[in-house]
């Protein structure tokens, strides 16, 4: 068991940390679209001039705000299951189906992990945003134009925090098997409210 | 051998696998049995491009619109408002209840927020009125679900995406529905008032106040202006009138709405004059929302971002409720949910290529015409089926599994898919208050503190109700339909 919690402190540190930077940039990330949306209405009807780039920018902020906020609400249980029959079992099988399912999502997001690099390093990746650009020289002349690779990499990220979060799930699951519940550091929970 | 990744997906979520691995593991398992290794690719691939989409973000921009919104202090307005238009009935505060459910389902499009926004209000209020905390809590939970049916409405935008519709069809057809359900649970609390005495309230709670100037003017222009250009859209003029003529008949009505509003001041006291003025704020929101669609200024995703600047303008310049530092809580709670939902839809957009390689929609059709070619009779049975899975599973993920395998088949049919699209959505919604897992009745208890047994017992006669107007918008497409024919949304 001391084993066991030697190596869930860090992952849980370290997903602890990744997670509220991940936070902070979700935060910036829905302000921003809601910014990017706002200025395109304004251009459109206001100035009769459609911009190219709102549009864009706003889907790549909601690409990364969904990579990096997702993991949050999985860490605090706010994916959405019916958790009806693994209540109804005595606490030992229930926290075996716990551990089991969790490998499950453990499965399937390995795979992801593996399908998301190639296509982020592969020729998919390779091409540029329509209408994305940043500025390499502060006198604004010289521009950068974002590769799609960039927006794609939102949920090969969003996955691999979801991996570590898994694992963190997974060792305090055979934790709590274990009789260590009263051990592990407490997740902090919020209200989900779901699309309903 | 591709079909049978329908019950595998059916297991997993049965055991508590989080539904959108589920979507993931079963097609992604069955693929890898078959041989069909490259279309693993192909589901991760539809996940992003699932999610990578200019309709959705309405979903995030809702969500944060009416957690500003609540946050602001504009429930209590609402609830105020309610009263003093029907406070004074025989079960007053319960239609109250009902009245403000319907008014925040046109800011906030949920039924988990009203829950607890009303009902941490209403309840112990109710209480203290001499009505049972049951009572309280199950009208309370009943009435929400009018929040996703009655636009702005997060199951509408991912039935809309999912399926392909017209997002702006879909939440002007689920007006009248909405209304409907509101209305329905009014009899059923007018019918119990009688039976179980349930007292009338006073009507204005609030003396004596008076507003900022801000506000004070902001509600007079916004209450003038939404009259003025409601008469002035139902003014006989032809198309070809010019624009002078177009302008003088605006400054007509406008002038014509403020004498109207001046008479009125004769006949309610000053009390009921500044409920009302307080509410306008607020209730601006649905009418801008909806006015910009309808009038073809915005996109329905415009729209949710126009609702996000709006609710700032009211929260930090007119009512002052918000500060700065509310803001990053906010904007992270409404960010985390969308996660949520926005990977579950793009899962669904990976589920959706599965289900159509698998053929299974043909044969699910093929079985559903074994049982009768009468779509009266599949309409309800497709009812029940709903139902059943309400009981069980929240409405977004379930209009995210099913929307894809029934939707084709009905509107095969002959079932317009707006009308489909409606029917699912209120049925589903009406699943977020049924036991065993309707997450309305978990918020509701924790807001009430009362056991969850009891308040699915005293919301019974609420679900009856709730049944039979599902049924009436199943066999009387016009309730859902109309509005969208009128405004030229739907054929």
């Amino acid at each position: 068991m001391g084993g066991l919690l030697s190596v869930l402190a860090p992952i849980g540190f370290v997903n602890e940390f990744a997670l509220r930077i991940g936070r902070a940039i979700g935060v910036v990330a829905i302000a921003v679209m809601v910014l990017a949306i706002l200025i395109q209405v304004f251009f459109r009807y206001v100035l009769n001039n459609a911009l190219p780039w709102p549009d864009e920018a706003a889907r790549f902020c909601m690409l990364w705000m969904t990579g990096l906020m997702a993991p949050t609400a999985f860490r605090r249980g706010g994916f959405v299951a019916i958790d009806m029959f693994g209540r109804s079992l005595p606490s030992i099988p229930g926290q075996i189906l716990s551990l089991f399912l969790l490998v499950i999502s453990l499965l399937v997001l390995v795979v992801a992990i593996g399908i998301g690099w190639g296509e982020v390093t592969g020729f998919g990746g390779k091409f540029t945003t329509a209408s994305l650009y940043l500025p390499t020289s502060l006198s604004f002349d010289d521009w950068f134009r974002i590769p799609r690779s960039w927006m794609m990499a939102s949920l090969l990220v969003g996955v691999i925090l979801l991996t570590s979060v898994n694992i963190e799930l997974i060792l305090r699951g055979i934790v709590t098997l274990m009789g260590g519940s009263d051990r592990l550091r407490p997740i902090d929970d919020v209200e989900m409210l779901g699309s309903e | 051998m591709l079909i049978w990744f329908l019950p595998a997906f059916l297991f997993f979520l049965l055991i508590g696998l989080p539904v959108f691995f589920g979507l993931l593991a079963a097609p992604g398992l069955l693929l890898w049995l078959n041989g069909q290794e490259k279309d693993i690719t192909l589901l991760y691939r539809n996940v992003y491009n699932g999610m990578d989409s200019f309709p959705l973000m309405a979903i995030p921009f809702f969500m944060l619109a009416g957690e500003m919104m609540n946050r602001g202090g504009i429930t209590v307005r609402l609830v105020e408002f309610s009263q003093a238009l029907m406070g004074h009935l025989r079960g007053g505060l319960a239609q109250v209840n009902i009245l403000s459910s319907i008014l925040f389902a046109g800011l906030s499009g949920s039924a988990v927020a009203d829950t607890s926004a009303l009902g941490s209000m209403l309840i112990p209020a109710m209480e203290k009125e001499g009505y049972s905390r049951k009572f309280a809590a199950a009208i309370t939970a009943a009435s929400s679900v009018i929040g996703p049916i009655i636009p702005p409405s997060g199951i509408m935008i991912i039935y809309a995406y999912v399926m392909g519709e017209s997002v702006a069809a879909l939440f002007l057809a689920g007006i009248v529905p909405g209304i409907l359900v509101g209305v329905g649970l009014m009899v059923m609390v007018r019918l119990m008032a009688d039976r179980y005495e349930l007292p009338p309230a006073q009507r204005v709670v609030l003396t004596g106040t008076q507003l900022g100037k801000t506000e004070w003017w902001v509600s007079f222009l916004l209450v003038r202006l939404n009259v003025g250009l409601l008469l002035w859209a139902f003014m006989p003029v032809g198309a070809e009138a010019s624009a002078a003529v177009q302008w003088g008949l605006l400054i007509g009505a406008l002038v014509i709405a403020h004498f109207l509003f001046i008479g009125l001041r004769r006949v309610v006291s000053h009390d009921f004059r500044m409920v009302c003025k307080r509410a306008m704020v607020p209730l601006q929101t649905p009418i801008l929302i909806l006015g910009g669609i309808l009038a073809g200024v915005f996109t329905p995703t415009e729209a949710a971002a126009v609702a996000v600047a709006y609710a700032v303008f009211v929260g930090f310049f007119i009512l002052r409720s918000l500060s700065l530092r509310d803001m990053p809580q906010i904007l992270a709670n409404a960010g985390i949910t969308s996660a949520v939902v926005l990977l579950l839809v793009g899962a669904a957009m990976a589920f959706k290529t599965v289900v159509s390689l698998s053929h299974a929609p043909e044969t699910l059709a093929g079985f559903i015409l074994n049982l009768s070619e009468n779509p009266l009779i599949l309409l309800f049975l497709i009812n029940l089926l709903l139902f059943i899975v309400g009981m069980f599973l929240d409405a977004g993920p379930a209009i995210i599994i099913l929307g894809p395998i029934l939707g084709p088949i009905f509107t095969d049919l002959g079932v317009d898919p707006i009308h489909f699209a409606i029917i699912m959505s209120v049925n589903l919604t009406v699943g977020l208050a049924t036991p065993p897992m309707g997450l309305v009745l978990f918020v509701a208890a924790a807001v009430s503190k009362e056991r969850v047994e009891t308040i699915a017992k005293a919301i019974l006669p609420f679900l009856a109700v709730e049944i039979l107007v599902i049924f009436l918008i199943t066999y009387v497409p016009a309730i859902s339909m109309t509005i969208p024919r009128l405004t030229g949304f739907a054929q």
